[in-house]
């Protein structure tokens, strides 16, 4: 699974030519540092972008153009990986021997992004303003619900508690205060900005060639000529815990949630990054995991009870649901999984289920177009080259006392509880 | 071993039904790592009254098939087949539906063992009076989180506006209430009527050699000698053509309200190929009235009534068929009233030919670009051949529709006096 690689302009273009799918997947990742002052006018582009272009103004015709390359798929996404956010551009098209096109549905496919990204529908030196004020609205509902959902809203509270003095308490779509300010003439001026700043890197699995990809990349996006992309900086994973944050939140709900932030201090390129991956089965991530044992199976606290190793951010998250008064006995069944960790009480059985779950979802990545350029993309990311394969040796090499060592470098940072209303 | 091939699609297909009634499908994905397999029986939430052979009919508590299925990862040992999936490196799942269980694993090694396993332990139940009880905990706390999940709350409001007798307005789980009265003989009663292999289908995907799998899960079948089993029978109450009530309002707090409206259409009692031309037809329909590239679609953002939540979808079987359209709104009755207005103006003036074309074209698409996923492909395929229903002619009957068809559909469809709406906003303070 090797990339071929090009340049155009200020764009990277990575093809992966393959006939295994029925489809072209097409990511494009632009990245800008994580920043409180333009973290939400960077947000908001993509949802203005999406609305019209110079050559079709109107949504509606966007969006037909989308139906008649047989419903290509096209979408957006707006993360967080470190300390930097990514507007993430996607697009989906099926491969054209599938059916009597007129036209190439790739080079339907690049049009289309080259032109939504770089050819926007432009007035009174700015975007158009209807669109910008309606997307808007639409950004902050989208904000708005977060609360909607109690176990991503539990998740992200937890992270703006633990990380409150830094980037990376932000939500990577923006804060609700900064929509008022944000008009279709300094939006457009941050636009031009990102479009300078931003490291863009273009992804397209299928069946075609560097080549041809690169013509229609030249053809249709239209790029600045003076830009200066940032480098990447790899979020500060040096973090010490001084004491343990506790944090209660009240709101009208049914279950109480309980998150726990942990630092772990190994990043994604770190030589400790698969230890890392193989401490994150061991303790969370699976149905053998000792979270899911513990908290689930031996005492019935919650469905669910789990960890998550972001490895950008070097940090270890847990997240489990249950009855308000269990809250004690669940913390101290958590904290005792942590310190067996620490103790190295770790069974043959459970490195030797982590290995294999690992291993297995490495090399499931080969079978999804998108799995495939997202795991590249986070090499590039991360500046490490580290191949599927070694990534599945390392596993292997694993041992028991690789994981209590790094155990020992894990400390809790954050305690965050969601519950009820009354009584106090 | 039989082969059905669909060249258009550049896919083929083996089946085999063996002598215990399991039907197998192996469908080969050259060059794919992983294989996805799945085990399926048509047994779900809605199936609570009913009997086999000669014996008297049963009803079930609410939320037993759900109940069921997170009882048989337990293993008589004591152990819980996650950790053995695990050890093979695969990982393991179920899900519960109105009309299915699903048991499944996806892997990149192990096959023949983690295939084995999956049918081993489906097929080994061990219910006791003690790992029932401690199982109540659990779901009472799976069913509290989908209490507090406003999206779930207010589709099956719509369910029970809808729906005045048939049990699809029970939600999968049942309640805290019902599932406190699920014993462990219940549970084997359900389990020896629904798990019969004769009620079940294996579906396998992935790098793997067809022949050779049916030639595996044949030797396990015939290992354990399963005595027939009589015909299973399935009670519902006689569904009135008409919904329960037009409103259902429920409180929880929500940033926005969530407004749902349903069609409710009759009784069809179609199966088979013709109940796929009608999903398919509706489908159609439904996109081209509702879908993001609409011109309504656009005027209800442009008036902010809607958000990128907004969506619709169409479900039927032999014994229900509803749409559903909506999402989160500022204003409920407004997007209600406005919705009313647009299927009155649209059944005068019928559906736009380009619009038509245009659709069907991203219908076409859309289907394809499912057939990359070979977990889309073992799920959907099961969900359409427990109706009788072969899902890989849903490309033909797309391609065959036409404009006369989506009309008539149309007409037949929006009936105003089977319309039921269901709102969750935030309580007043």
């Amino acid at each position: 699974m090797e990339f071929q690689v090009g340049k155009v302009k200020n764009i990277s273009v990575h093809v992966l030519p393959t006939n295994r799918f029925k489809t072209y997947a097409i990511t494009l990742f632009a990245g800008t540092p994580l920043e409180e002052q333009t973290v939400t006018s960077t947000a908001l582009i993509p949802y203005v972008l999406r609305r019209g272009t110079a050559h079709f103004p109107e949504t509606i015709q966007l969006r037909e153009q989308l139906d008649n390359m047989y419903g290509a798929g096209f979408g957006f996404n707006i993360v967080k990986r470190g300390n930097t956010q990514f507007i993430q551009l996607r697009m989906d098209v099926i491969n054209d021997r599938f059916v009597n096109s007129e036209n190439s549905l790739l080079q339907g496919a690049l049009q289309y992004m080259g032109e939504v990204l770089t050819n926007p529908l432009l007035e009174n030196n700015g975007f158009r303003e209807a669109y910008v004020e309606a997307e808007k609205s639409t950004l902050k509902k989208q904000l708005d619900s977060i609360i909607n959902d109690k176990i991503h809203y539990a998740a992200e509270r937890c992270i703006q508690e633990m990380c409150e003095h830094e980037p990376y308490r932000l939500n990577a779509s923006g804060r609700l205060e900064d929509l008022p300010n944000i008009d279709a003439q300094s939006l457009y001026t941050r636009y031009m900005d990102w479009m300078k700043d931003a490291q863009f890197n273009l992804y397209i699995v299928g069946d075609t060639t560097l080549e041809n990809v690169m013509d229609l990349v030249e053809q249709h996006f239209h790029m600045p000529t003076d830009a200066t992309p940032i480098q990447y900086k790899t979020a500060d994973s040096s973090h010490s815990v001084s004491s343990v944050k506790t944090v209660v939140d009240r709101l009208d709900v049914n279950q109480g949630k309980l998150n726990l932030g942990l630092r772990m201090n190994v990043g994604y390129a770190d030589p400790n990054y698969v230890t890392a991956l193989v401490y994150n089965g061991i303790l969370g991530s699976y149905p053998h995991s000792k979270l899911f044992v513990n908290v689930r199976e031996k005492e019935s606290l919650a469905y669910y009870c789990s960890s998550r190793y972001d490895a950008h951010k070097g940090i270890v998250t847990i997240q489990s649901g249950i009855e308000f008064e269990n809250y004690e006995k669940a913390l101290r069944i958590i904290e005792q999984q942590l310190d067996d960790m620490r103790a190295g009480q770790i069974s043959d059985m459970e490195l030797e289920q982590t290995k294999a779950m690992l291993t297995n979802a490495m090399r499931e990545i080969l079978d999804n177009a998108n799995d495939i350029a997202g795991f590249d993309f986070n090499k590039q990311y991360a500046n490490v080259d580290r191949s599927i394969e070694t990534v599945i040796e390392q596993i292997a090499a694993v041992s028991k006392e690789d994981v209590q060592s790094l155990a020992n470098q894990v400390a809790l940072d954050t305690i965050y509880f969601l519950r009820d209303r009354q009584e106090v | 071993m039989e082969t059905l091939s669909y060249p258009q699609v550049e896919e083929t297909l083996y089946r085999e039904v063996l002598d215990n009634g399991l039907e197998i499908i192996v469908l080969p994905k050259p060059g794919f790592q992983k294989t996805y397999a799945t085990f399926a029986t048509k047994y779900g939430s809605i199936d609570n009254h009913f009997s086999v052979g000669s014996e008297s009919p049963i009803k079930v508590p609410d939320g037993i098939a759900h109940f069921l299925e997170h009882k048989m990862f337990e293993e008589p040992d004591g152990q819980d087949v996650f950790a053995k999936f695990s050890q093979q490196g695969a990982a393991a799942n179920a899900y519960t539906s109105f009309d299915r269980t699903v048991y499944l694993f996806s892997a990149t090694e192990n096959i023949d063992d983690n295939l084995m396993t999956l049918i081993d332990f489906v097929q080994r139940p061990h219910f006791t009076e003690q790992n029932v009880d401690k199982e109540k905990g659990i779901i009472a706390q799976e069913i509290n989180m989908y209490n507090d999940n406003a999206d779930w709350r207010v589709y099956y409001g719509l369910f029970e506006a809808l729906y005045q007798k048939h049990p699809i307005s029970i939600d999968i789980a049942g309640t805290v209430e019902s599932i406190y009265k699920i014993d462990k003989d219940l549970l084997y009663r359900c389990y020896n009527t629904f798990y019969h292999p004769s009620n079940m289908l294996l579906f396998v995907v992935g790098g793997v050699d067809a022949e050779h799998i049916i030639e595996l899960v044949k030797r396990n079948q015939t290992a354990k000698d399963i005595a027939p089993q009589g015909e299973i029978q399935r009670f519902f109450e006689e569904e009135p053509g008409a919904i329960r009530q037009a409103r259902v309002e429920k409180k929880l707090h929500v940033s926005l309200p969530k407004c749902m409206l349903g069609f409710k259409e009759p009784e069809m009692h179609k199966t088979g190929e013709e109940l796929l031309q009608h999903e398919v037809t509706t489908k159609l329909l439904l996109d081209i009235m509702f879908g993001s590239s609409s011109p309504f679609y656009q005027s209800l953002y442009d008036q902010q009534l809607i958000f990128d939540s907004f969506g619709f979808e169409y479900n039927c079987s032999e014994q229900y068929a509803f749409s559903v359209v909506g999402g989160d709104t500022p204003d409920p009755d407004k997007l209600v009233e406005t919705i009313r207005a647009y299927i009155t103006e649209t059944l005068q003036s019928g559906i736009d030919a380009d619009r038509f074309e245009r659709v069907k074209r991203k219908k076409i698409g859309n289907y394809l670009r499912m057939l990359n996923s070979p977990e889309a492909i073992a799920t959907e395929f099961t969900r359409y051949r427990f109706r009788d229903c072969d899902m890989f002619n849903v490309l033909k009957y797309y391609e065959e529709s036409t404009l006369d068809d989506v009309n008539a559909r149309l007409k037949e469809h929006f009936d105003f006096n089977q319309l039921a709406v269901s709102i969750v906003e935030s309580p007043a303070t």
